[in-house]
């Protein structure tokens, strides 16, 4: 029972919804912390384990974490990725980001990598290869948001 | 296969939870859960959750959810119905002789988000939308038919609402509102005709969590006390639409109920001690007992049910922890005599149109 | 008690289908399936509604809406959300509802219409962590992407080597009258398609399909009304991994994320319930769950056909090939030429179990005794692998 009038006919609904989200036991700590040039983690005496981004409780041994730990400010890239194709809101792309553990942790954060020439997308991945060092650069206006800090390549630091 | 709860655990309640991460009070609730029953996160075989996306605020929660629910390496899926449909359908993959130990879990913060904008969302675009339809709107509509249907009055609403109101200010477990006055409840302005704003439960944040464990798993721990057997569930929908013969009929009530009614082994409520139902408003408990014909009213949620807490989502997991604990002895001071047999009620979707029963049992010793 | 698969059905899958509304397309699976067999919606005990997130059609819990289409008014129902893996986790929940005895018959339906919204990157950038990971153009796509450079590292691999999966299947897609994708393409045109987030480019993608499906799975009772040559659910293993990404990269992870290898343990536990010890000579045919090139080959070395690293060298060996491989890998073209979210893992499911049936049409391989079919979800944090068989597995 197609009647070819109806094909293109449409209702249209543009849905917002808007959400408060509680930054709970951790997130307002370490975002506080980026405020003041440090990243914060949290460790699980139970199971020697810490993590970045910061957690209350750990995975492995399901207590709660029980101290903070100052990250290093210098890592490795676990995974990395030249992102071609962007999206609204976000940095203009192409845009480098990368996984890195930082030293003294063991699980590994998200972030912008700066300072590399992106106009040869691929030449720019062979210089964020998993395994090579970055280190952490802070912004100089800082908000309590992820974006306070960046990556760049620690070019004077060894090949992990 | 014997289905038994081990434990439970139901998050401290409140109207706003604005300290904690939604990942922080699942994980608290599954923590004390594992401790009540006595069991650790790492004997678990599986976990079953309900949950809803969008009052959590992001498309897939389970994301990030399903670890701190107790679910890291382990077999989960997620309902979307709601908090108790995760426990008919966790009952079933036990029951199925797969799986032997593993938590049911549930959460909402109601709090965090503008609930009636997504009540209107699951509004069909072309018929409900338009009209704004919402979880008041369904509810006055039901409130409409009930009163139609049962002759239940405003007043005799009012009257179950002060009662809701006043055996939770008994139950340890509840957020202690105030209790309002008969006169109070009538006065109250209305939300849809003839439904009144203190005819509602308030809405609240919390979560819920039960450990399920098969009768294998038990005669294998002989130190464990389970709390309640799970004797038989049903659960079934009615149509989306809003028709007065599906508003009036309770079908979808009627049939869930006398599917898990049919597994317990028990004949009818009559051999029920208590009946811990989902009563969003005074008139779904006036439309409730009636359908199930249930002669004496101190049967009917002696935790206050919604009126205690309401985290919308698990309401009825937390119904389902209520029940068990009745059954188990260990309801504290709402506790009712010699509970041998517990159901718990729960509902969904506009206007009731999902209802689902989980039958409990007390357990003399372990088998 | 064995759960039988008694009837599958689905549609043809493309971009949209503006003639049709949600619950008109979970209709069309219904009844498809129940028809297929000669069963009426009174021979349904229950229903188990296959969706994930209702963000891309803009109707929350449309399983509400779609209730009296798929004539479960007055019946059992629930609706199962575990993300991309969605269909594959209400295939296990309608073998627990059989196996337990609670229903004699169980539909498994479900529609996916994903392009109802053009801004589905922006829906799938919210799946991440608000604090700590939205600001970053983080979606499913980056995420591969970054999990991809580190298993082309690790095992010396290219992005030709990659290519080889999409070349395969878009071929063996060209025998499925449903799939989305199909055709002849080369290595070359694989990698001169527009790069999305390096290495991964857009021929390594899968496409976003619509379209539904649906399985009606039984007990003996039904099946044998029903259905002379069911597929037998022997085995099914799921798991889930922990969220943050980070987690899962570093030495002390418990998985390695870059090459999936959570999804070993989802297999591991169907295998162990299908009594299957050596996939490569047991099971004749496989359905994999792979939305990206690299996919296909994680879950091979994964779920036991080669070891690590080396899948996409079979690859050149033709190992993989539906025709005259070792295993036949996707003769649907898989994944990788079709994915309709809500329903892929069903897809799977219903590509797999018609082989053993004999259903699968232009697509039929012969004589196949087991298959596997795999569904993957979150940010590959969700696996679920079921296995079918000829004959009911004895427990």
């Amino acid at each position: 029972m197609n009647d070819s009038k109806n094909q293109d006919r449409v209702i249209s609904d543009t849905i917002s919804l808007r959400y408060d989200y509680a930054l709970g036991e951790v997130a307002g700590k370490f975002m506080d912390g980026l405020k003041e040039g440090k990243i914060l983690a949290t460790r699980c005496s139970k199971s020697g384990l810490t993590y970045l981004p910061p957690r209350s409780f750990c995975e492995q041994s399901f207590e709660p974490c029980d101290s903070w730990v100052e990250a290093g400010l210098s890592g490795v890239i676990e995974q990395s990725t030249v992102v071609i194709r962007g999206y609204e809101g976000k940095r203009a792309t192409p845009q480098a980001i990368a996984f890195v553990r930082l030293d003294g942790t063991d699980s590994a954060i998200a972030n912008y990598v700066d300072g590399l020439d992106l106009s040869d997308p691929r030449a720019a991945m062979k210089r964020i290869a998993p395994g090579t060092r970055v280190r952490v650069v802070f912004g100089d206006k800082r908000e309590g948001r992820i974006t306070d800090f960046s990556f760049e390549l620690d070019e004077g630091g060894a090949k992990a | 296969m014997n289905v038994y709860v081990l434990g439970t655990a139901t998050h401290p309640p409140a109207i706003a939870q604005r300290g904690l991460r939604l990942e922080e009070i699942a994980y608290h609730t599954a923590h004390a859960a594992l401790e009540d029953a006595g069991v650790s996160r790492q004997q678990l075989d599986h976990l079953t959750l309900g949950a809803c996306d969008e009052l959590d605020g992001r498309p897939i929660s389970s994301m990030l959810m399903a670890a701190p629910a107790g679910g890291f390496l382990t077999d989960e899926m997620k309902v979307t119905d709601s908090g108790a449909m995760a426990l008919c359908l966790g009952y079933a993959r036990i029951k199925s002789g797969e799986f032997h130990l593993g938590l049911v879990s549930s959460w909402c913060k109601t709090s965090k988000t503008d609930v009636e904008y997504i009540m209107r969302l699951r509004g069909d675009p072309f018929f409900s939308r338009p009209i704004g339809l919402d979880m008041t709107t369904a509810d006055g509509l039901l409130a409409q038919a009930v009163s139609e249907a049962f002759g239940v009055t405003e007043e005799e609403a009012a009257r179950r609402a002060v009662a809701g109101f006043e055996r939770a200010r008994k139950n340890p477990r509840s957020l202690q509102h105030d209790v309002p006055s008969v006169p109070q409840v009538l006065d109250s302005e209305y939300a849809a005709t003839p439904m009144r704003a203190l005819h509602r439960a308030p809405m609240t944040d919390g979560a819920a969590t039960l450990v399920l464990a098969s009768e294998d798993f038990v005669r294998r721990n002989k130190h464990l006390k389970p709390l309640a057997r799970i004797t038989g569930v049903g659960w079934a929908s009615d149509s989306y639409r809003l028709g007065a013969s599906r508003l009036r009929s309770l079908q979808s009530f009627q049939k869930a109920w006398a599917q898990a009614l049919a597994q317990s082994g028990a004949k009818s409520p009559d051999d029920f001690d208590v009946f811990e139902l989902e009563s969003q408003t005074s008139w779904h408990e006036a439309a409730f007992v009636r359908a199930l014909a249930i002669q004496d009213e101190t049967k009917v949620s002696p935790s206050g049910g919604p009126f205690a807490q309401n985290p919308l989502f698990c309401t009825g997991l937390v119904g389902a922890v209520e029940a068990a604990l009745q059954v188990g002895g260990r309801a504290g001071a709402v506790q009712r005599k010699n509970v041998k047999r517990a159901a718990a009620h729960s509902c969904h979707g506009y206007a009731q149109q999902g209802n689902s029963f989980v039958c409990f049992e007390s357990v003399e010793s372990n088998p | 008690m064995s759960v039988a698969v008694i009837a599958t059905y689905q549609s043809d899958f493309k971009t949209s289908d503006p003639t049709k509304t949600f619950p008109e397309q979970a209709q069309e699976a219904a009844v498809g399936a129940m028809k297929s067999v000669g069963m009426t919606p009174d021979d349904i005990d229950a229903v188990v509604f296959s969706l994930a997130p209702t963000f891309f059609m803009g109707v929350a819990d449309a399983d509400r809406w779609s209730v009296d289409h798929i004539f479960a008014a007055g019946k059992p129902i629930f609706r199962i959300h575990t993300g991309g893996a969605t269909g594959g986790s209400a295939v296990h929940a309608a073998h627990a509802l059989v196996s337990s005895g609670f229903a004699r018959s169980v539909l498994i339906v479900g529609a996916e219409r994903i392009a109802e919204t053009p801004d589905a990157q922006k829906v799938l950038n919210l799946i991440f962590d608000a604090f700590y990971e939205r600001d970053m153009p983080l979606s499913t796509n980056t995420s591969v992407a970054l999990q991809l450079s580190r298993y082309l590292q690790n095992h010396g691999l290219t992005e030709e080597d990659m290519a080889q999966s999409v070349v395969r299947q878009r071929r063996n897609a060209l025998s499925n009258p449903h799939a989305h994708l199909k055709g002849e393409i080369t290595i070359d045109d694989v990698m001169n398609s527009k790069p999305i987030a390096l290495p991964l480019k857009l021929f390594d993608i899968c496409p976003r399909s619509s379209g539904s499906a649906a399985m009606i799975v039984g007990d003996e009772s039904v099946a044998k009304r029903f259905q002379s040559r069911p597929a037998f659910i022997n085995g099914v293993g799921g798991v889930s991994d922990t969220y943050w990404i980070g987690d899962r990269v570093t030495p002390t992870s418990r998985t390695d994320w870059s090459s999936l290898k959570v999804t070993e343990i989802a297999a591991r536990r169907a295998y162990a319930r299908a009594g299957i010890t050596d996939p490569m000579r047991e099971i004749q045919l496989v359905e994999l769950y792979d939305p990206y090139s690299c996919a296909g080959y994680q879950q091979l070395e994964h779920y036991g056909f080669c070891p690590p690293g080396v899948a996409a060298r079979l690859d050149r060996e033709h190992v993989w090939d539906v025709k005259s491989g070792q295993v036949a890998v996707n003769p649907s073209g898989g994944t990788l030429c079709t994915n309709p979210i809500a329903i892929t893992g069903l897809v799977r499911a219903i590509d797999a179990a018609s082989q053993i049936m004999g259903t699968a049409g232009s697509m039929q391989v012969p004589n196949v005794r087991n298959a596997l079919c795999s569904a993957l979800g979150g940010i590959g944090q969700f696996a679920s692998v079921t296995i079918f068989g000829a004959e009911p597995a004895s427990h």
